[in-house]
C-alpha cells in the first residue's frame, strides 16, 4: 500500500511488476530463483504433511478413547427434550391451525403423523422383543444376535385410537386431533426408578384452565412411557430401538380461538423448568381449530 | 629590578579576527537564502517555502530603527524619550498590536484528537462492520419481524469496542501529554517601563511600541528594543544566533545589518551585565525572534515513522481481512448460503481478523516507554516520538549547550615554555598539572588578584562549579579555576588589597589593577594585568621560568607565539598574565610604569565538552548512527569541539587537513582521502542541493558551522532527502525551525528556549546528550517489542479467522462465533502484549544499523507468513483438536459433525441425533457464566481437562520457535529474522475452547 503512495506513473509501475514477475538479470521469479522456489514449496509441503500428520494422529488417539457405546460425557444433556408431532413451526415455536371444514388444511397434518409412525408398524419392529415387565430393563451383557442388546417393540396399535388404524384422520376432521409425544433419547438415562414416566398436557393460558380444565384422552392409558423402554444403551448397542410414544387426543379444544398447550412429562428426573430451554422436558404448542 | 616580579595578566576578547565578523557571515548567508538556495528547484512545495522565507527573510531586512536618531524614532512611534508613553497610548496600542507574546503554536482542539482516535487505524473497518450488522438487521426485520437480534447484538459490541479502544488510547495519550503542560509553565516576566513619565514594573506582555524599558544584567530583554543609553552593556545573543561569546551593546549605529549592529537587543536575549534604556520597537511575533518561531511553525510536522509503520501495518491487515472476506462471500454466494447470511460471514472474517486491541496496546506500550523514558530525564511530548528516536540514522545536533556545558573554562595554561591541560570536565576536581612551579605561584596570585568577577554572596555550600557569578564569561571561569585551586579566592583579595584598577575596555584590551602585598616586609604595590596575548606581550621585557625572571628574546617570543598559535587553533580564548613593582600613581593619568614587566604565563579558555558526550558519541556510532554537528558558532571552535567529542575522530582529516599536511593546494587534494568536512554557511549557501547531497553522502564526519537557522533548516531536509530519520537536537531559538522540521526534535530543558521546546518532540530534562543514547535504545527496544507484539496478534488471526472457513465450506456446528471473537480479542490482545513490551532488549540491540525507512518494516512479508502460515496453523490445529475432543465426548464424533450445520441451526429440529443415537435440543443462544445469563454470547461451561488438551500444541510451538531462533543464531541472515516472541498460542488456545457446544 505504501508503495501507492509514491508518485509513480503507471508505466513504471507495470515495469516493476514485470521485474517482479521475471527478473532477467537474477533469474528470480516472483522475488525468488526456481530452485528456492523449489525449496521453499518442499518445506512448505512438507511442514503442512507434518502437521496434518501430527493433528490425524491426534484425532485417531481421541477416537481410541471414546467408548464405541457411550459417551465419556452427557454434562450438557442431563433431561431429555421432547418433540410433538405433528410438527409445524411459526414465527415463535411451534404453531398449528387448521379449518376443520377444509381438508386440505389438515391432510398434511395427518399425512405427517402416518409416516412417523411408519417407523412404528410391526413389520419395522419386528427385530425387537414384546416386554410385559414394569420395571426398567437393565441389560449388563450383550445376549441379543449380533452383539447387541435387545429393544422392546413399540408398535402403532399401542395408540389405540390414535393409531391412525381405526381413524386414518387421527381426529382432526372432528376437531379432536391426535398429538404424538415423544422423548428425547439419552444414553443410560431412567426418567425415574419405580413409576413411569407420564405425559400431562393442559392449557398454558390461566383463562381457559379456568373456564374448562383441557379434557385429554392419552394413548397408551394414563399416558405412561412404560418403563421397560429404558434405559436406552446407544445406536450401537440397540440398533432398532424405537423411542415410546404417547398420543394425547384433545377433546375440548375451543373453536376459532388460539389456545396454548403445553405438555409435560412428569418424572423424577426429568426437568421441565429449565428457562433456557424451552423443550426440556416439556412442549408447547399453540392450536387453533377454524370451524 | 630585585623586586617580586610584577606578572602582567592581560585578556584576550578574540584571538581570531574572524569571530568578529562571524554575525556577518551568517547575516549574508541569510539575505542570500531565498535567491540562491534553492536554485534551479523545480518543485512546488520547495517554491513556495522558498517565497515563504523570502517574505520574512524581507521583513527582518526592513527593520532600519537601528538607523534613525533618537528624535526620529520618536516622531515614529509617537512617544517621549524621557516621559515614556501615556497609558492611553499604550492601552491603544495593546489593543491593536495584541500582548507582547509568542502566540503558542497551535493546539490540536481535543475533541479533534478524539476523533482522530475513534477513526483510525482498524476503527474505519470496524464501524464499517456494525453498520452493516444493523443494515442486515434492518432487512431481516423488514422481512420477518421475529428475526433475532443477534446482529444488532453484534454491531453494538463492534461500536462499543471501537469506542472503547479509542477512548482509552486518547486517554493514555492524553495522560502523557498532560506532564508536558505542567512543565510549559513558565513565571511570568517582568519589565522596568517609563510611561506616564514614572517608572513602572509591569508584566513583560503588556509591552507595546514605543515603550521606553529599562534593562540591567540578568534581564531578559522583554521585546526587540532600540538602545538609547547603555553603560557596559552585554547581551547573551546564543540563543538566537548560536554564539557563546558575550556580545556588546551600545547606543552607536554601527552596522547597516540589525542584527549585526550594537544598538538592538533582541526579544529573549538575556542582558549579562551592564545597564541599559531602549525603546521598543517589535513586539510578540513581530520581533526576531517571534518571526523565526513562526518560522518554525510554517515548517509542516513530518509524520511519524511509527504512525508510518503502524499505517502500513493496518493496509496490511486490512487488505487480508478484506480479500479473505470478500473471497468467501463469493463462496459462500456460490454455495448457495442467502446473501444476508453471507454478510454476516463476511463481517465473521473482517472481526477474525482485525486486531482489535492492537492499536490501543501499541498506545499502552508507547506510553510505557514514555513513562521510563521521563524516568531517565527524557521527557517525551508526542508519543510516537519515542520509537522514532530508535529508528533514527542521523543526528544534528547543536553545539553549545548540548554538546558543551555552554561555560568557558580553563583549558590550558602555558607557562615555563610548557602547555599545560586543566581539567575541563562539569566538577573542575581534578586539576593534576604541575603546581610546584615557582611560576604557578606567580600566575595563580594574577589569576586571582587581576579579576573583577565575584561570587554573589550566601553560597559557600553550593559546589564552586555551581556558584553564581557576578561577571563576564571569561572571569567567571578564571575565579573558579582559582576557587577551585587556591581556596578562598576572595579572603585572597582581601589579604591583597586593590589600590586602583584599570578595567578591561576594546581599545586597551588588557586589565590591570593595583594591590598592596601581603607580604609584610615587603611594602611595595603590586601591579597585575591580564588581556590579548600581543597586547600583554608588547608590555613586558622579562618572562618568568621556572620562577625566575629572565630577559625576553626572539626565541622566548616565538615560543609563546607558537603556544599562542596551538592554543587557538584549540579553537580556545587564550589570555596572558603578567606583574612587577609599583611607586605612587593616579590610575586616571596612568603615572605608573606600563612597561618593562615580566611575562608570566598564558590561559586558554573554551566551552568545554559534556563530560559524557564523546561516551555517548561513540555509542551513537556503534549505533550505525551519524554525528553531524551543526552549529552557529565558528568552524575553528566548532571543529575543536567536533575533535574533542569525537565527532570528528581522532585519526580522520578534512580535506584542509590533508592539504596542510602534504603541502598542496586545495584543490588538488583527492576528496575520498578525507573522511571529515567541515562547511561553513558561507559555502553551504553556494551550494546547490546535488551538492549538499554530494557532502552528505561523501562525508562520514561533518560539521557545519556558522549556519543560520534557515541552514540548519535545509541540512536537515538533505538528511532526509537520503531516507535518513533525522533527530536534531538544540537549545536555541535559532534551533527551532529545524527542531519541527526534523523526525524528532530533541529540545534541551534547562538551557533551552520555550520557542525550542515549543517545537521540539522531546526534551531532555538534564540537557544530557547521553540520554539521547538511552533514548535510542529504547526506541529501538520499543520497535522490537511491538513486532513481536504484532506477531503474537497476528498467529491468533489464523486460529479465529479457520472455524469460520470450516464452517462454511465443511459445514461443522460453527465453533466461535463473531462476538466472542471480539471478547477473546480484547482479552488477549491488550494484557498480554503489554507483557512483551517489558521485554529485556536483545545484547545487540545497540550494534545494530538504525533501521532503513522503507525497508525494514513493522510487519514485513516474513513476518506475516511466519505468524499466518506456521504458528497460526499450528495454533489452529490445536484449537480445532479442543472443539473435536470436546464434541466426541459429548456425543458427536468429528464424522457426524461434518455437515451437520444445517440441521444443527435448524430451529424446527428439536431431536438432531449424535453418534450414539442420543437426541439433542439445540439451542441458539446460552450463556451460563456464573453471572447469569446473557444471550448474546453463545458460551457454556466446560470441563477443566479442555484446558489442557492443547498444550501439546503449545509445547509444539514453543520448540517450533526455538528452533527457529536457534537457525537464526547459527546462521545469521541466512532467514530474514522477522523477530518473533516466545510461543504466544498458550492463552488464545485455551480461550478458544468457549466455543457454543449445547
Amino acid at each position: 500500500m505504501a508503495a501507492l503512495q509514491e508518485k509513480k506513473s503507471c508505466s513504471q509501475r507495470m515495469e516493476e511488476f514485470q521485474r517482479y514477475c521475471w527478473n532477467p538479470d537474477t533469474g528470480q521469479m516472483l522475488g525468488r530463483t526456481l530452485s528456492r522456489w523449489v525449496w521453499i514449496s518442499l518445506y512448505y509441503v512438507a511442514f503442512y504433511v507434518v502437521m496434518t500428520g501430527l493433528f490425524a494422529l491426534c484425532i485417531y488417539s481421541l477416537m481410541c478413547t471414546l467408548d464405541p457405546y457411550t459417551p465419556d460425557y452427557q454434562d450438557q444433556l442431563k433431561s431429555p427434550g421432547v418433540t410433538l408431532r405433528p410438527d409445524v413451526y411459526g414465527d415463535e415455536g411451534l404453531d398449528i391451525s387448521y379449518n376443520i371444514s377444509d381438508n386440505g388444511t389438515w391432510t398434511d397434518l395427518v399425512h405427517t403423523l402416518h409416516d412417523f409412525l411408519e417407523g412404528y408398524s410391526p413389520a419395522a419392529q419386528e427385530d425387537n422383543i414384546n416386554c410385559t415387565s414394569d420395571k426398567v430393563f437393565i441389560q449388563e451383557s450383550f445376549r441379543a444376535p449380533n452383539h447387541t442388546k435387545f429393544s422392546c417393540k413399540f408398535t402403532t396399535d399401542m395408540l389405540q385410537n390414535c393409531s391412525g388404524l381405526e381413524d386414518p384422520n387421527f381426529g382432526f376432521e372432528e376437531g379432536k386431533p391426535c398429538f404424538i409425544i415423544k422423548m428425547n433419547r439419552i444414553v443410560r438415562f431412567l426418567p425415574s426408578n419405580r413409576t413411569a414416566p407420564r405425559v400431562d398436557c393442559a392449557f398454558l393460558d390461566q383463562h381457559h384452565k379456568d373456564v374448562q380444565p383441557l379434557q385429554v384422552e392419552y394413548y397408551p392409558p394414563n399416558g405412561t412411557f412404560s418403563l421397560h423402554y429404558f434405559p436406552y444403551y446407544g445406536k450401537k448397542a440397540q440398533p432398532h430401538y424405537s423411542n415410546p410414544l404417547v398420543a394425547a387426543k384433545l377433546l375440548n379444544v375451543p373453536r376459532n380461538t388460539e389456545v396454548v398447550i403445553v405438555c409435560k412429562i412428569l418424572a423424577e428426573h426429568v426437568t421441565y423448568d429449565n428457562p433456557h430451554d424451552p423443550f426440556e422436558g416439556k412442549v408447547e404448542f399453540k392450536l387453533k381449530i377454524h370451524k | 629590578a630585585n623586586t617580586a616580579p610584577l606578572l602582567l595578566l592581560q585578556k584576550t576578547p578574540r584571538i581570531y579576527s574572524v569571530e568578529l565578523n562571524g554575525a556577518k557571515d551568517m547575516k549574508q548567508t541569510d539575505k542570500g537564502d531565498g535567491k540562491d538556495k534553492y536554485r534551479g528547484l523545480q518543485d512546488n512545495c520547495l517554491e513556495l517555502r522558498k517565497n515563504q522565507r523570502q517574505e520574512h527573510l524581507t521583513k527582518e531586512i526592513d527593520l532600519d530603527d537601528h538607523k534613525l536618531s533618537n528624535k526620529e524614532l520618536e516622531t515614529k512611534y509617537h512617544t517621549n524619550i524621557v516621559t515614556g508613553l501615556s497609558s492611553t497610548q499604550a492601552a491603544e496600542l495593546l489593543a491593536r498590536d495584541g500582548p507582547n507574546a509568542l502566540s503558542p503554536p497551535k493546539e490540536t482542539p481535543e475533541i479533534i484528537k478524539f476523533l482522530k482516535q475513534m477513526v483510525g487505524g482498524f476503527s474505519i473497518l470496524l464501524w464499517a462492520g456494525a453498520i452493516l450488522c444493523w443494515i442486515a438487521y434492518g432487512i431481516q426485520y423488514s422481512s420477518d419481524k421475529s428475526s433475532s437480534l443477534d446482529n444488532v447484538y453484534l454491531g453494538t459490541v463492534l461500536a462499543l469496542v471501537v469506542i472503547l479502544t479509542g477512548i482509552f488510547a486518547y486517554y493514555q495519550e492524553a495522560k502523557s501529554t498532560n506532564i508536558m503542560a505542567s512543565f510549559s509553565k513558565m513565571i511570568p516576566q517582568q519589565a522596568l517601563v517609563i510611561r506616564d513619565s514614572e517608572k513602572k514594573i509591569i508584566p513583560a506582555e503588556q509591552l507595546v511600541v514605543g515603550d521606553i524599558v529599562e534593562i540591567k544584567g540578568g534581564d531578559q530583554i522583554p521585546a526587540d528594543i532600540r538602545l538609547l543609553f547603555a553603560q557596559g552593556c552585554k547581551v547573551d545573543n546564543s540563543s538566537l544566533t548560536g554564539e557563546s561569546e558575550p556580545q556588546s551593546r551600545s547606543c552607536e549605529f554601527t552596522h547597516d545589518d540589525p542584527l549585526e549592529t550594537k544598538n538592538i537587543g533582541f526579544y529573549s536575549t538575556t542582558c549579562l551585565e551592564g545597564t541599559a534604556t531602549g525603546m521598543v520597537i517589535n513586539t510578540g511575533d513581530r520581533t526576531i525572534i517571534g518571526q523565526i518561531a513562526s518560522l518554525a511553525s510554517g515548517v509542516g510536522n513530518e509524520k511519524t515513522p511509527i504512525a508510518i509503520e503502524i499505517k502500513h501495518f493496518v493496509h496490511i491487515v486490512a487488505g487480508v481481512a478484506i480479500s479473505i472476506g470478500v473471497l468467501f462471500f463469493i463462496i459462500a454466494v456460490s454455495m448457495k448460503y442467502r446473501v444476508l447470511d453471507s454478510i454476516i460471514f463476511l463481517i465473521g472474517i473482517i472481526v477474525a481478523n482485525v486486531p482489535e486491541g492492537l492499536l490501543a496496546t501499541v498506545t499502552v506500550t508507547l506510553s510505557l516507554t514514555a513513562k521510563r523514558m521521563a524516568k531517565k530525564n527524557c521527557l517525551v511530548k508526542n508519543l510516537e516520538a519515542v520509537e522514532t528516536l530508535g529508528s533514527t540514522s542521523i543526528i544534528c545536533s547543536d553545539k553549545t549547550g548540548t554538546l558543551t556545558q555552554n561555560r568557558m573554562t580553563v583549558a590550558h595554561l602555558w607557562f615555563d615554555n610548557q602547555i599545560f591541560m586543566a581539567d575541563t570536565s562539569e566538577d573542575q576536581l581534578k586539576q593534576t598539572f604541575d603546581q610546584s612551579s615557582g611560576t604557578w605561584a606567580s600566575l595563580s596570585k594574577i589569576i586571582a588578584l587581576c579579576n573583577r568577577a565575584e561570587f554573589r554572596p550566601g553560597q559557600e555550600r553550593v559546589p564552586i562549579m555551581k556558584r553564581v557569578v557576578v561577571g563576564d564569561a571569561s572571569e567567571t571561569a578564571l575565579l573558579k579555576f582559582s576557587e577551585v585551586v587556591l581556596g578562598d579566592v576572595m579572603e585572597i583579595r582581601k589579604r591583597n588589597h586593590k589600590v586602583a584598577e584599570i578595567p578591561f575596555n576594546s581599545t586597551n584590551k588588557f586589565q590591570l589593577s593595583i594591590h598592596k602585598t601581603d607580604d609584610p616586609i615587603d611594602k611595595r604595590f603590586l601591579m597585575v594585568m591580564k588581556g590579548a596575548p600581543e597586547k600583554v606581550l608588547e608590555k613586558c621585557s622579562t618572562i618568568m621560568v621556572n620562577g625566575q625572571e629572565q630577559p625576553l628574546n626572539n626565541s622566548t617570543a616565538e615560543a609563546f607565539y607558537t603556544a599562542y598559535m596551538e592554543l587557538g587553533g584549540l579553537g580556545e580564548r587564550v589570555l596572558a598574565d603578567e606583574f612587577p613593582e609599583t611607586y605612587s600613581f593616579d590610575v586616571d593619568a596612568m603615572n605608573f610604569p606600563m612597561s618593562d614587566l615580566c611575562f608570566v604565563g598564558l590561559l586558554s579558555m573554551i566551552d568545554p565538552p559534556r563530560s559524557t558526550v564523546p561516551d555517548a558519541i561513540t555509542k551513537c556510532r556503534s549505533a550505525g548512527i551519524k554525528v553531524i554537528m551543526v552549529t552557529g558558532d565558528h568552524p575553528i571552535t566548532a571543529k575543536a569541539i567536533a575533535k574533542s567529542v569525537g565527532i570528528i575522530s581522532a585519526n580522520s582529516e578534512t580535506v584542509e587537513d590533508i592539504a596542510k599536511r602534504l603541502n598542496v593546494a586545495v584543490e588538488q587534494v583527492n576528496k575520498q582521502d578525507a573522511k571529515a568536512a567541515v562547511v561553513t554557511g558561507m559555502e553551504l549557501k553556494d551550494m546547490s542541493e546535488d551538492q549538499l547531497d554530494e557532502v552528505l553522502t561523501s562525508y562520514p564526519e561533518i560539521v557545519f558551522a556558522r549556519t543560520s537557522p534557515q541552514q540548519k533548516l535545509i541540512i536537515v531536509e538533505g538528511c532526509q532527502r537520503q531516507d535518513a530519520v533525522v533527530a536534531v537536537t538544540g537549545d536555541g531559538v535559532n534551533d527551532s525551525p529545524a527542531l519541527k522540521k526534523a523526525d524528532i526534535g530533541i529540545a534541551m530543558g534547562i538551557a533551552g528556549s520555550d520557542a525550542a521546546k515549543n517545537a521540539a518532540d522531546m526534551v531532555l530534562l538534564d540537557d544530557n546528550f547521553a540520554s539521547i543514547v538511552t533514548g535510542v535504545e529504547e526506541g529501538r527496544l520499543i520497535f522490537d517489542n511491538l513486532k513481536k507484539t504484532i506477531a503474537y496478534t497476528l498467529t491468533k488471526n489464523i486460529a479465529e479467522l479457520c472455524p469460520f472457513l470450516i464452517y462454511i465450506i465443511v459445514g461443522v456446528p460453527l465453533p466461535l462465533g463473531t462476538i466472542t471473537i471480539l471478547f477473546i480479542d480484547l482479552g488477549t490482545d491488550i494484557v498480554p502484549s503489554i507483557a512483551l513490551a517489558y521485554e529485556k532488549a536483545e545484547s545487540d540491540i545497540m550494534n545494530r544499523k538504525p533501521r532503513h525507512k522503507k525497508n525494514d518494516r513493522l510487519v514485513n512479508k516474513p513476518l506475516a507468513v511466519y505468524s499466518y502460515l506456521h504458528i497460526g496453523i499450528m495454533q489452529s490445529l490445536g484449537a480445532f483438536l479442543v472443539y473435536f475432543t470436546v464434541y466426541a465426548q459429548e456425543g458427536f464424533r468429528p464424522s457426524t459433525l461434518i455437515n451437520l450445520r444445517v440441521e444443527w441451526e435448524k430451529d424446527s429440529v428439536n431431536n438432531l441425533e449424535d453418534s450414539y443415537g442420543q437426541e439433542w435440543i439445540i439451542i441458539a443462544l446460552i450463556l451460563s457464566y456464573g453471572l447469569g445469563s446473557i444471550t448474546a454470547l453463545n458460551f457454556t461451561m466446560l470441563r477443566p481437562q479442555y484446558w489442557f488438551v492443547a498444550v501439546p500444541h503449545a509445547i509444539l510451538i514453543w520448540v517450533y520457535d526455538e528452533v527457529r531462533k536457534l537457525f537464526i543464531r547459527l546462521y545469521p541472515g541466512s532467514i530474514r529474522d522477522p523477530g518473533l516472541p516466545y510461543s504466544p498460542g498458550f492463552v488464545q488456545n485455551i480461550v478458544w475452547k468457549d466455543v457454543q457446544s449445547n
